[in-house]
């Protein structure tokens, strides 16, 4: 919105604020609020304008299991250390490393549905927030990755995109700030491969699926829910 | 206020990595946080879902919290409200709009009694006084039950794009008053 008047601009962060948005302007305003500094202060004045009214709403216990839900799903303090908040370094990643790895070598007997030039470098079995594989994801010593839907008797969580929506497979290597976008899925799940992506996968690149907007994420970021992750590590030998 | 003054040291040391410090700010937050998600959702599963993510954010984002441009309180019911809405987005909001019960209390307007037990509250209620009903009433919907601006114009059996410029129009008198 650049050469927006002044109005403009805050009356799109007051419609922001306010929630009448809808997804897309919603995600387009967070992406601008990065590089304008004028919009970001102008979402922090509307917050602090509007905020009284959420006394107007009663106040409603959370169901008493909550906190340890949400306990669970904060990273592991690193022993020894004071712990850090890393930006991507988020509980299901933790989570999603040890079930994947666990989960990888048990995968390894489904793979034989997977027609395969070479041995894989690198693999993973992307999981679900409920932790049921849904996918495998194996990365060659070339670079292309390979995604492979895990057939539904295998689990629960057979992938499938919502009208209006696409998942969108990110890769983040060890050190980098934000993820990296690989593709977008095609929206009958099966096989995708991906032979030249943007970003070389290496051991310990997390691997994640995200519900996007039709035509993928607008800010360049993962912007709906993450659907499904794991971390690639190295194929065992056999 | 000294609450708000522990909030935001909280949020700081959740900055820093302090899990017991966000499970202070949940012990003090959580139902007033609950009531917000559940406004907009409307469905109590739904509405822990978006609080645990809204905390995982909070986790997260702490040390993007900045005291100098507004409250904690604020701040937090913010994350909470986007997470919500993020929900209401992703299942379509329109299932919300038939429910009789949505706008009985929060939109009426002896609730905004409710406004005046703090400095800031009375100046808002104030300020909304002064716009007219309708564009009042659209703003509460949108505010506290996180109605689009479709489904706000839906309710109030009025164009959309009527409901739109009166949203705008509330949103610029109530800038102006609170100036």
């Amino acid at each position: 919105m650049s050469g927006a008047s002044p109005d403009d601009r805050d009356l799109r962060a007051g419609e922001y604020v306010l929630g009448t948005l809808d997804a897309r302007q919603s995600a387009a305003v967070e992406l601008d609020m990065d590089r304008d500094p004028a919009l970001a202060e102008a979402v922090a004045a509307w917050t602090r304008r509007l905020d009284p009214l959420t006394r107007l709403i009663p106040q409603a216990a959370p169901p008493p299991d909550l906190w340890a839900r949400i306990e669970a799903g904060l990273p592991a303090p690193a022993a020894g250390r004071p712990p850090v908040t890393p930006p991507w370094r988020l509980s299901w990643l933790w989570r999603g490393w040890a079930i994947g790895a666990s989960l990888a070598a048990a995968a390894f007997a489904g793979l034989a549905f997977m027609p395969r030039a070479e041995k894989p470098a690198f693999m993973t079995v992307l999981v679900s927030d409920r932790a049921a594989p849904a996918w495998i994801a194996q990365a060659d010593r070339t670079g292309g990755i390979t995604l492979a839907a895990v057939r539904p008797a295998f689990g629960d969580a057979q992938p499938a995109t919502p009208d209006g929506r696409v998942m969108q497979l990110w890769g983040l290597r060890p050190g980098d700030s934000s993820p990296t976008s690989l593709a977008l899925l095609p929206r009958t799940p099966g096989r995708v491969s991906i032979q030249t992506p943007p970003i070389r996968p290496v051991p310990n690149m997390l691997i994640e699926i995200s519900l996007e907007p039709e035509g993928g994420s607008p800010t360049g970021r993962p912007t709906g829910p993450i659907l499904f992750y794991g971390r690639l590590i190295e194929a065992p030998p056999n | 206020m000294a609450e708000e003054a522990d909030l935001a040291g909280l949020l700081a040391a959740v900055a820093s990595g302090d899990r017991d410090a966000l499970k202070a700010v949940y012990a003090r937050q959580s139902t007033r946080l609950f009531g917000i998600a559940m406004a907009i959702l409307r469905d109590r599963t739904a509405a822990a879902d978006a609080l645990q993510e809204a905390f995982l954010k909070v986790w997260r984002r702490a040390g993007q919290f900045d005291s100098a441009r507004g409250p904690a309180e604020a701040w937090l019911g913010q994350v909470v409200r986007n997470a919500a809405l993020d929900a209401a987005r992703a299942r379509g909001r329109e299932v919300l709009t038939d429910d009789p019960a949505l706008g009985d209390g929060a939109v009426a307007a002896t609730a905004l009694d409710d406004l005046t037990s703090a400095e800031d509250g009375v100046r808002l209620r104030a300020c909304l006084g002064q716009l007219d009903e309708k564009p009042r009433e659209g703003i509460l919907l949108a505010f506290v039950h996180g109605l689009s601006h479709p489904e706000v114009a839906e309710r109030m059996a009025q164009p959309l794009g009527t409901v739109k410029s009166w949203i705008r129009r509330g949103l610029l008198s109530l800038r102006e008053c609170l100036a």
